[in-house]
């Protein structure tokens, strides 16, 4: 305890609140540019920070970490741009709450996630990190692998009403996601000798051109604005309230972006994604998911922000990374003298805690800014197509470009634009294909990593408790919607 | 009147030689990275670019190009202005390997090596449940066949578990995954029976406890993991594939500039703020001169060329 007390007189002295406030600003804009994500951010601030104190110059890079994914979800939300991987969910009823005129009550809810989700992940990561670590070890390829039939499952619950379409998209997905290197055979697929393709479909390039190029393309079809109503309706608080009106959805989406960040293996992008579609799955009223339901970004983001301090349980309690952000902050805590495994809580405790207060706080300092910029931001959603279109396209395809620096990567930008429109327009969601995309690897380098372990045996696939449990919830994911109504009937003795 | 032709070619291109490196460096230098921002490589280029900055009296610009492995890099590096002010750095020999598992656009022995600054050496590491030496390991190796983690099919930790698989006559089923992360974390839960890994990715975990290194695939000890055996305590004769971070310059690259690279960068090296942050990242510092790098280029084809197949399935 006094350790605690020792590392929030630390954080709260001026010039760590400074590097506090400076990280989580600095976040945010980097958030906001599609091609600038975490990492980027990070490596780009480390001059500036090495003379620092290490806590000081910790707590910066956490908060920058933490933060750059709020910055996503506003261009999400406001111009239909995912600021990274995570925030895809996001676009899918953000846009279309923007459109409704809702923009500022879109921006409340993406805030108050920030702040709720962020606080129960780092509850989690202070108080469980070595018993949520431990646990995630029990996870080998098979845990793996039948994790990710399970998330597949959902794809069911996503493609209701449009099954056959859905399904169309999701094998497309599928199929995309076997494009390049595969990591164990050692052979390239489906490139057709073109290099930029070798480490597969690059996800955020993807994203731009799925939802930004498409959505450039849609504006451009009339002189309107983004906002339908020339006004806007709602604002921030109006947001905020609705968020605790969900405190179901806010506990599952909880514990999905929990689960997402603690297992290293799963992709941090399908926080948000997993968090959506089993809340549309849970809703009262799914068809109104993608068409500007408040529950859609509460899900997302809350699923998101909880994943970035679960992303961070084996970093810092095992020394592994989950995602390249957590690699990337690994790599900083070892530059600043701080080593991360399981002896940290030991060695490094003071730096370690001053680094979990700061976390917390930046939690409440997202807030802060969301809330003072919601209504400046939102007046975006009201500039003239003719303004905004140009300017979505530059920034996306320029943000394309700067991840990798391969003028290629603005190609497949397009392309998946083109793709993105036809599928609009073709009344397909992007979502089964997006969970596909980001699945698919998941789902197929683990059955065959399982299998060389066994020797070629499937019974590893269902020897582990684990597996057991999760063959389990798979068949009541998929078999839910048929067995509920019977369930109704039996209990209520109802029809 | 051919020999003739080919003294003034030379001594055209002598003179062009000296003109270059009188006024090399003209321009800010842009040094490739061959991974993404953050990584190792990247952080140890950014570590030492300002110390060159310092030296060579120019600014130094990091360009990262991570894509396809850093294939499509090393193909635009080889078509590069020779000229000094364009330079690319990742870890030897990723790009022999590259060359070696399929097509690819250039070929790292036309490079012109100019220094290398660390070395790393590979590590064997079981859970710490388990063998307690590296001989109750290779007992029990060969009696049936263990899974064994890599770092990545045709990364250097591949490599080295290839090669010490053909000097010690043991079958192994091979599991790749994507960097160490994934394979260190399915080893400390018991997944895979054994791992090969840089050692950085594993001493938090061997600190602990959690984890037993049995080998350090090196000549030398390293300081860091000081009772760890090299195979040469244990009585093994290994041959070991040198895996360098350094600096190359396009095929083709005039001497006088590369000397003046070459001094720049050795210099760099050896700045009191670049060891100290080389010490906290535990980088192993090595100083490897441009003739002795070349050497190693050559050296390693055809050890490599032996494993061909196998990096490929």
């Amino acid at each position: 305890m006094d350790v605690i007390a020792g590392a929030i007189a630390f954080v709260f002295q001026w010039q760590n609140l400074l590097a506090l406030a400076g990280g989580t600003v600095y976040g945010i804009i980097i958030g906001v540019l599609p091609g600038l994500g975490p990492s980027a951010g990070m490596a780009l601030a480390l001059p500036l920070v090495m003379s620092w104190h290490p806590a000081t110059a910790l707590i910066f890079m956490g908060s920058l970490y933490k933060c750059s994914n709020y910055g996503g979800s506003l261009s999400a939300i406001l111009v239909n741009t995912p600021g990274d991987a995570s925030n895809a969910a996001t676009v899918l009823d953000g846009y279309p709450m923007c459109q409704q005129g809702k923009g500022g009550v879109a921006l409340g809810l993406s805030a108050t996630s920030a702040m709720v989700g962020g606080t129960i992940g780092m509850i989690c990561l202070v108080f469980a990190a070595p018993f949520l670590a431990e646990f995630a070890l029990r996870f080998g390829p098979a845990e793996y692998f039948m994790t990710a039939v399970l998330a597949l499952s959902l794809i069911a619950a996503v493609v209701q009403g449009a099954t056959i379409k859905g399904l169309m998209a999701a094998g497309l997905g599928l199929l995309l996601s076997t494009v390049g290197f595969d990591v164990i055979t050692g052979h390239l697929r489906y490139t057709f000798g073109w290099a930029p393709l070798e480490d597969g479909i690059p996800l955020i390039q993807a994203l731009v051109g799925l939802f930004a190029v498409t959505q450039a393309l849609v504006l451009a079809e009339s002189a309107k604005s983004i906002s339908r109503l020339a006004k806007l309706a709602g604002g921030f608080w109006e947001g905020f309230r609705s968020y605790f009106r969900h405190p179901a959805a806010v506990a599952r989406a909880s514990l999905i972006g929990l689960l997402v960040g603690v297992l290293p293996a799963v992709g941090q992008s399908s926080a948000g994604l997993l968090a959506w579609a089993d809340a549309k799955r849970h809703s009262k009223h799914p068809e109104s998911f993608g068409a500007g339901a408040p529950e859609g970004v509460l899900a997302s983001e809350t699923a998101t922000n909880a994943c970035m301090p679960g992303d961070l349980v084996c970093t810092i309690a095992l020394g592994l990374p989950g995602s390249v952000g957590a690699a990337i902050f690994l790599g900083v805590m070892i530059i600043f003298g701080v080593a991360p495994g399981p002896l940290v809580f030991v060695q490094n405790a003071e730096v370690i805690y001053s680094l979990f207060v700061a976390l917390f706080l930046t939690s409440f300092l997202i807030f802060a800014v969301g809330m003072m910029a919601a209504r400046r931001l939102a007046v975006v959603t009201l500039l003239p197509n003719h303004v905004i279109v140009p300017a979505i396209l530059v920034v996306s395809l320029l943000g394309s470009f700067a991840i990798r620096n391969e003028m290629s990567d603005v190609l497949i930008s397009l392309a998946f634009g083109a793709l993105g429109y036809v599928m609009l327009k073709g009344g397909f969601t992007p979502i089964p294909l997006l969970l596909g995309l980001v699945l698919g690897e998941m789902v197929e380098t683990n059955y065959h990593r399982a299998l060389l372990i066994s020797g070629g045996s499937y019974s590893v696939f269902y020897s582990s408790i684990i597996c057991k449990i999760l063959i389990l919830l798979t068949v009541l994911s998929l078999a839910g919607p048929y067995l509920g109504p019977y369930w109704k009937t039996l209990t209520q003795g109802e029809k | 009147m051919p020999g003739l032709l080919r003294t003034i070619a030379a001594a055209s291109a002598l003179l062009a030689a000296a003109a270059f490196a009188a006024d090399f460096p003209s321009k800010p230098v842009k040094l490739i990275v061959t991974a993404g921002a953050g990584g190792g490589e990247d952080v140890e280029a950014r570590a030492i670019a300002p110390f060159v900055e310092k030296h060579l009296r120019t600014q130094v610009t990091i360009e990262n190009q991570p894509g396809a492995g850093g294939k499509i890099a090393f193909e635009k590096f080889q078509k590069a202005e020779p000229d000094g002010h364009t330079l690319i750095t990742y870890t030897f020999p990723k790009s022999v390997i590259i060359e070696y598992q399929g097509k690819a656009g250039f070929r790292t022995r036309d490079f012109t090596p100019v220094f290398a600054w660390s070395r790393s050496s590979q590590l064997l590491v079981v859970n710490g449940e388990t063998w307690k030496t590296f001989k109750e390991f290779l007992e029990a190796a060969k009696t049936k066949t263990l899974a064994g983690g890599l770092s990545g099919r045709g990364s250097t930790t591949h490599l080295m578990g290839l090669i010490a698989l053909d000097e010690l006559g043991v079958k192994v089923n091979w599991v790749p995954y994507e960097g160490s992360a994934g394979s260190v974390a399915a080893l400390a839960g018991k997944h895979l029976d054994f791992t090969i890994c840089l050692a950085t990715s594993a001493v938090p975990l061997i600190q602990a406890g959690k984890l037993r290194p049995l080998l350090l695939f090196s000549d030398k000890r390293d300081p860091s993991l000081a009772d760890v055996p090299i195979p040469k305590d244990l009585g093994y004769d290994m041959s070991f594939i040198p895996t360098l971070r350094g600096v190359e310059a396009p095929p083709g690259t005039p001497a006088a500039v590369v000397k003046v690279l070459e001094d720049a960068f050795s210099k760099a090296a050896q700045e009191p703020g670049f060891i100290e942050i080389a010490k906290k990242r535990k980088i192993i510092l090595q100083p490897v001169g441009s003739k002795e790098f070349a050497a190693l280029v050559e050296g390693v084809y055809p050890r490599i060329a032996k494993f061909e197949p196998m990096l490929k399935n």
